[in-house]
């Protein structure tokens, strides 16, 4: 079995946490606690198995410890659709990610689609589509696009690879 | 042996009391050293010899070169611990410290500022929602504003429209009661007058119903209840009624009013003719309203199946500005000094969309304005015609019957039936209708719907069940739509509104005589 290091990251509260515990152990919990460091989790996909490092996210005082990426094969960037302004740090992140482990390949959680106030402006919609990276709604807590998300990064990674 | 065995015993309580843990890695990542306090951050399964990738999660994808702090990793035993990567030359380092207490007080602040920023932004978002909605309820109290101003100035529109006709009619027939209680004068000029005097009640009647019906229409619109329905009309006819409707306000004024047909006599086309005289009675008692000198002409043609109209006044004309507004409802041009609903227009507008035309607005000030459109009016072929006006022979034999509980309009209808030449016979509720049915074969019935004893909607019902196909034609004061399409689900032959014009009902029944006849030709 092939592993792979992948990290989430995004700015806080944006559901990292919620996500990774979707996808690896089918829970979710409405609490907000904010992550610390970084948790190390490993799930399967297909014949990949994943270490996924949910990174601590990026706050007004601390940026991304870029240290916790080193080593990475794929990074998913998570943002909360009901939070503009962390459609928008997404750029920024992705700044810090490729400067310190380069470009590898990426996918965009934009998460909460469960909320009401759910809605991406037209702003960071360009802002998106200009990276051209795959973009997925998703919900921690339906599990909207949980499991499509981790396999589109795989697919990318093992698309680099061979 | 003894000071080894020794200093290895010193330096595993030094670990144990630093909470230091380590694991040593060759250049190929093997694992040659670790330290025997490593299960308690739950890394029990190391062995000297085994790949750290394999064994140590977050070792994976460094290599031995790598030198890195990493604070704060949560370990298998739920430990927060710290990690430092020390490569020296043949041996990399794991260095393993208890980050727990670190990461207790941190997480304490980091949740605190966290919560508090996520209650700042979610602040700000509802002080926008806040400014939005403020923003939303002053345009929303400005529109109540100006509804209210346009509903206090279309009521005292409607009232003045009311009154006028009102006025003319309470003082004309008291006149008439006058000369009734001094019977002496019985001179032909004495009768002119009175015959003036009841043209010019019946001129105001009709006026008030015009405005009842713009009013009421007015409420349809908005609910799409407005229907066509159209029927053989005598173009001719219809354009020389609405002239006779008009031209005392035009004499009045003492302007022209010309109507100008290039429309031959006989032409009979399907149209709705009650909708086409009601938008033609609001463009052309707009046009005289409006000019004080000059005159008013209608323009009709009618080619290829579409019906050409054009009124044009020498009126005082209008601007751009308010060329823009005249088709909003109860808008009014504010200097003209003239009474209205100001619905007329968009009455009309509305209804000749529904007819399939586009009414066009042109206007220069001081020279006049001009309204035209085109619908479509399909036209009957010669034969067709001819049986149309044929049929108004053969009404005298006709028998019918009216259904009606109120006296007065029963006892008008009877009297103005009789002048056209038709008998009514007359009952006071539908069960009574019913059993003059049995008794008798009638070829057509006149029914009020809200009756004692059974309505007639319950009377067109038993009709229905007892399989009689007699024509039964509804007269009802509701407006109501849905008051329609029940009495036709019950199969009536017509609906007509009260007050109901005598010769809509004439005209209804040349076509049930048309249809019979047509029965009797096949």
């Amino acid at each position: 079995m092939r592993k792979k290091k992948i990290c989430m990251v995004g700015d806080f509260s944006v559901g990292k946490t919620s996500i990774t515990q979707k996808f690896v152990n089918n829970v979710f919990s409405e609490k907000y606690l904010t992550t610390i460091g970084v948790k190390i989790d490993t799930a399967t996909v297909g014949e990949d198995k994943l270490i996924v490092w949910d990174v601590a996210g990026r706050d007004s005082l601390s940026p991304i410890n870029a240290s916790y990426l080193v080593g990475a094969s794929g990074v998913i960037l998570v943002a909360d659709g009901s939070r503009s302004s962390t459609v928008g740090g997404l750029l920024e992140i992705w700044q810090t990610v490729t400067n310190r482990i380069g470009s590898v390949p990426v996918v965009v959680a934009l998460n909460k689609a469960d909320l009401d106030g759910w809605q991406i402006d037209d702003h960071s919609r360009a802002l998106l589509d200009q990276q051209g990276w795959d973009v997925f709604a998703t919900s921690a807590k339906d599990g909207k696009n949980v499991e499509a998300v981790f396999k589109k990064l795989v697919e990318i990674m093992n698309c680099k690879e061979s | 042996m003894l000071e080894a065995n020794l200093q290895q015993r010193i330096n595993a309580q030094l670990l144990d009391k630093l909470q230091l843990a380590y694991i040593c890695v060759d250049s190929s990542m093997t694992v040659v050293e670790v330290s025997d306090n490593l299960s308690s951050y739950g890394y029990n399964d190391i062995v000297i010899g085994a790949n750290v990738e394999e064994c140590v999660d977050f070792m994976f994808g460094f290599d031995a070169q790598t030198q890195l702090d990493l604070p704060m990793v949560q370990s298998p035993s739920g430990i927060t611990i710290s990690v430092s990567l020390l490569p020296s030359d043949r041996l990399l380092t794991v260095l393993i410290s208890n980050a727990s207490n670190q990461a207790d007080q941190r997480q304490l602040l980091q949740q605190k500022a966290n919560e508090n920023e996520l209650l700042v932004e979610r602040q700000e978002k509802l002080l926008t929602q806040l400014e939005q909605a403020s923003e939303q309820l002053e345009s929303k109290n400005e529109q109540l504003e100006e509804a209210s101003r346009l509903q206090t100035s279309f009521l005292s529109g409607v009232s003045h429209e009311f009154r006028t006709p009102l006025t003319s009619i309470i003082g004309y027939t008291n006149l008439v009661e006058q000369s009734l209680q001094c019977p002496t004068d019985k001179t032909g000029s004495d009768i002119q007058q009175k015959a003036d005097h009841l043209r010019a009640v019946q001129r105001s009647s009709r006026h008030l119903l015009s405005l009842v019906e713009n009013l009421l229409d007015h409420g349809k619109l908005d609910s799409d209840e407005i229907m066509l329905r159209p029927k053989t009309t005598n173009l001719v006819e219809l354009f020389q009624d609405v002239e006779l409707l008009l031209k005392p306000l035009s004499d009045a004024k003492h302007i022209e009013l010309t109507i100008n047909l290039d429309i031959d006599d006989s032409t009979i086309v399907v149209i709705d003719d009650s909708r086409l005289r009601q938008c033609l009675i609001n463009l052309l008692g707009n046009a005289v309203k409006f000019t004080d000198h000059g005159s008013v002409s209608l323009t009709a043609d009618l080619s290829g199946d579409f019906l050409s109209i054009k009124v044009a006044d020498t009126g005082p004309g209008i601007s751009d500005e308010d060329l823009q507004k005249i088709r909003l409802p109860f808008w009014q041009a504010a200097d003209t000094g003239k009474a209205g609903t100001g619905l007329g227009l968009t009455i009309t507008e509305r209804i000749i969309e529904l007819m399939g035309g586009e009414l066009e607005v042109s206007s220069v000030l001081s020279e006049g304005t001009q309204v035209s459109f085109q619908i479509p009016a399909p036209m009957l072929m010669d034969q067709e015609c001819a049986k149309v006006l044929n049929s108004k022979q053969s009404l005298a034999d006709m028998t019918v019957l009216l259904a009606e509980d109120d006296h007065d309009i029963a006892a008008l209808m009877v009297v103005m039936m009789a002048e056209r030449g038709v008998h009514l016979t007359h009952v006071e509720n539908g069960a009574l209708a019913l059993e003059a049915m049995q008794s008798t074969t009638f070829d057509f019935v006149l029914m009020d719907i809200h009756m004692p004893v059974m309505t007639g909607y319950e009377t067109l019902a038993a009709l229905q069940q007892a399989n009689n196909s007699t024509p039964v034609v509804i007269m009802s004061a509701s407006t109501v739509e849905a008051g329609r399409m029940k009495a036709e689900s019950l199969g009536c032959y017509d609906y007509l509104i009260k007050p109901v014009d005598v010769d809509d009902v004439i005209e209804i029944m040349n076509h049930v005589a048309l249809d019979k006849d047509a029965d009797h030709t096949c």
